[in-house]
């Protein structure tokens, strides 16, 4: 029934019963060093299933696999979410993708296939006879008590951005709770990567989020490097670091303008989208492509960088960081921008950690991880910068933050198109991957941790593959940030965290 | 610390004056087929992960379609072709009126049908954008509006409601969860109305067509202007909308 399954890298499974899964998670993510991953669910064959829960030690960057099968005919298992408060949406994208159901989980509903847009009974990634409990239909939480009122506002929102629906419970104007419902971009990203042959999963893979089109085809591409075994050339892994990094830059840039333009300061939206527009030449000198499409693939890059081009990126960065160093401050040592900024969305360390939050919202409320130090992609974690950190939580915070990255991204750049190694930019890849075996990518994308774990059956073809978007986690530090705040700065926090909506709805 | 306005003034006019220009020798374009004699090796087709490709037999020698409304413009076509029928095309006007000049091939065209675009909105469009799964387009509509490409000097806005909007511009491929909240928006807009595709996934589907989430693209509303690329430049963008509104050809 159960699949034997081997890694060659830092990774291991261990088998557990459905009972002990969650004590077992929760006292392995207790030790020092060790953090929670993701966790989903695996059908091994029509009738049997397994849930996963990965934890990530990130003093080895490895991990463990907790795999637990369920007997044949049961749909539901004991719930994590108590024990990690951080499983919350993973355990109700396992219920809405196979059909399980997690006994004791505070907020049971669907996460991402909500009625009446998707059946009751369809659960795309369940075996074909397999037991499955049926999806209820959504409830929101309903807030009580005199003076409450709700806001619903979207899938459509005003602006050019991704659909989602935020409804709101306030008193007056202020917000005592904001629950998010997501889901309505789902394209079935998972299913299909099991679907398509190996050596074409990397255009899926990169779809998941395309703006973080860097950020998806890295850790593909490690994901599936790890599994076949394969070191990528010197070369190769350099410009990986560099296109992560101007993808890195690129967004934190945007996000400082939109941040400025939330807030009424006209000076610094009109400032910083040059800078992005900067950002996006360079991509295009380094990958042929603005948004840096189909650049990075398993095995190394696409294209190797010319003298000319080389030339000119150096040039590019040399004065886009002269730029940036002269126009950071003038938004963040505005008085009324930090008068506006601070304070505002404030999501406490001890919430941050629970709930699992990543990248630089998670640095903003005191995390020090940041998947460069610990996990190889790139030329990391020996280039990995000492991560930017601070620890009041707000939107100030979140936005220092990102001018800190975005100073310590220049500097990457710079040192590396001055040493970058004479090798060839791509290994040659076998014709099949291994049999029963599991990789995984983590890279440190420009909102935070993103994981992309593929495991393969006996014949080596792709039976599961799961992606953890730095959003998935960071939607609930979101909801939390803005209680207490004013419903009118829910478009300023909600830029702070600048979440994909896609990339968490797959 | 700088004056804010110094440093305005400092950064100087960013527009672009020229318009449409090509695509820089660094960047790689969508493909296109060129007239040179196709060898019928059918590498192209099975490189493709949309199979955008097609190939089929005249009198004369292979004939090689290419639908850019499936295409990502991953360059795998344009690497293995060895007869050079497929090369890159530098142009940022790639946008066309209808799905048939999608199809691009090594024969002439069918002569296009003579396009009938009401010039009632020739000098000003209200747009509201929907996203339905394709955030990297989003981010091209949002540059085509910035100081650089600047589509305000067309007369073009983005709105916040349909209820203000003249075109509804679609990105992403509208899968099951947003194809009634994409309906009920267009429903909401006054007539006369137009749709433009932004980019191949909001065209076909482009990766994610024929999957359980049904993600193939715009299927039910009647689209003004197709934009292929995954994702569409931002000159592509705006020659979409101006296709739409009849400015340009």
């Amino acid at each position: 029934m159960t699949m034997m399954l081997t890694s060659p890298s830092a990774f291991t499974m261990l088998e557990t019963t459905p009972e002990a899964l969650a004590p077992r998670a929760q006292a392995l993510a207790r030790q020092p060093g060790w953090r929670y991953g993701h966790l989903t669910a695996r059908a091994l064959d029509t009738q049997h299933v397994a849930v996963d829960m990965l934890l990530l030690d990130t003093r080895q960057g490895g991990g463990t696999i907790l795999s637990a099968p369920l007997p044949k005919g049961v749909c539901e298992y004991p719930a994590l979410t108590p024990y990690l408060p951080a499983a919350h949406w993973a355990e109700r994208a396992v219920g809405d993708f196979f059909g399980l159901h997690a006994a004791g989980h505070p907020r049971w509903k669907s996460l991402l296939l909500h009625d009446p847009m998707w059946p009751a009974d369809l659960f795309p990634l369940a075996g074909a006879e397999q037991a499955t409990c049926r999806r209820e239909p959504y409830r929101f939480l309903e807030v009580q008590g005199e003076g409450i009122h709700e806001i619903p506002v979207g899938p459509i929102h005003a602006g050019i951005i991704e659909p989602g629906h935020f409804r709101f419970s306030c008193v007056g104007e202020i917000v005592t709770n904001l629950e998010i419902r997501l889901g309505y971009q789902h394209r079935g990203i998972e299913k299909r990567l099991t679907e398509v042959p190996w050596q074409q999963a990397r255009f899926v893979a990169e779809s998941a989020s395309s703006d973080t089109a860097a950020g998806n085809a890295l850790a593909h591409a490690v994901a599936v490097e790890q599994l076949l075994g394969i070191t990528v050339p010197e070369r190769a892994a350099a410009l990986r670091t560099i296109a992560l990094e101007i993808e890195r830059l690129g967004n934190h840039l945007g996000d400082l303008g939109a941040l400025s333009g939330d807030i009424g300061y006209s000076a610094g939206a009109a400032l910083f989208p040059p800078l992005r527009g900067a950002t996006l030449a360079l991509a295009q000198l380094l990958t042929g492509n603005r948004r840096q499409r189909w650049f990075i693939r398993p095995g190394g890059v696409a294209r190797d960088l010319d003298a000319t081009r080389l030339r000119a990126l150096r040039q590019g960065v040399i004065e886009l960081a002269r730029r940036a160093e002269e126009h950071t401050p003038l938004v963040l040592e505005n008085p009324g921008v930090i008068e506006r900024m601070d304070g505002t969305g404030r999501l406490t360390p001890a919430l941050a950690r629970d709930f699992g939050i990543v990248g630089p919202a998670g640095r903003a409320s005191g995390s020090g991880y940041d998947a460069r130090l610990h996990f190889t992609h790139g030329l990391f974690p020996a280039l990995a910068p000492p991560p930017a950190h601070r620890e009041t939580g707000d939107v100030l915070a979140r936005a220092q933050i990102k001018a800190d990255e975005i100073a310590a991204s220049l500097a990457i750049i710079t040192q590396l198109l001055e040493m970058l190694p004479e090798t060839p930019v791509c290994a040659p890849l076998p014709p099949s991957l291994p049999a029963s075996a599991i990789g995984i990518g983590i890279v440190e994308a420009w909102r935070g941790e993103l994981l992309h774990w593929l495991i393969t059956d006996e014949a080596g073809n792709i039976a599961r593959y799961a992606i953890k978007d730095p959003s998935f986690n960071n939607w609930t530090g979101l909801a939390i940030a803005v209680r207490g705040n004013l419903v009118t700065d829910f478009p300023l926090c909600n830029k702070s965290f600048n979440l994909s909506y896609s990339g968490n709805d797959l | 610390m700088q004056n804010p306005l110094l440093a305005i003034l400092k950064t100087g006019i960013q527009t672009q004056r020229q318009l449409f220009s090509e695509l820089p020798p660094e960047a790689t374009g969508l493909p296109s087929v060129t007239d040179a004699s196709c060898s019928g090796c059918g590498q192209c087709a099975r490189a493709c992960p949309t199979q955008a490709i097609t190939l089929g037999r005249d009198a004369q020698s292979s004939v090689v379609q290419l639908d850019r409304g499936r295409c990502l413009g991953c360059r795998a076509c344009i690497e293995c072709c060895p007869t050079r029928t497929l090369v890159e095309d530098r142009s940022t006007r790639t946008a066309v009126r209808t799905r048939e000049e999608c199809i691009i091939s090594n024969r002439p065209a069918p002569s296009a049908p003579i396009s009938t675009v009401s010039p009632i909105f020739r000098r000003s469009l209200h747009i509201r954008e929907v996203s339905t799964g394709d955030n990297a387009a989003d981010l091209e509509v949002i540059a085509s509006t910035n100081a650089m490409f600047d589509v305000a000097r067309f007369g073009v806005h983005f709105v916040a409601s349909p209820r203000f909007a003249d075109a509804l511009l679609v990105t992403g491929p509208v899968g099951r969860g947003m194809r009634e909240a994409l309906r009920r928006c267009y429903d909401a807009m006054a007539e006369p109305r137009l749709v433009i595709a932004a980019g191949t996934s909001a065209i076909s589907g482009g990766i994610h067509r024929g999957g359980y989430a049904e993600a193939n693209g715009i299927i039910d509303l009647p689209v003004a202007a197709y934009v292929p690329g995954d994702p569409p430049h931002p000159w592509s963008i705006i020659h979409g909308i101006l296709l739409a509104m009849g400015r340009t050809a």
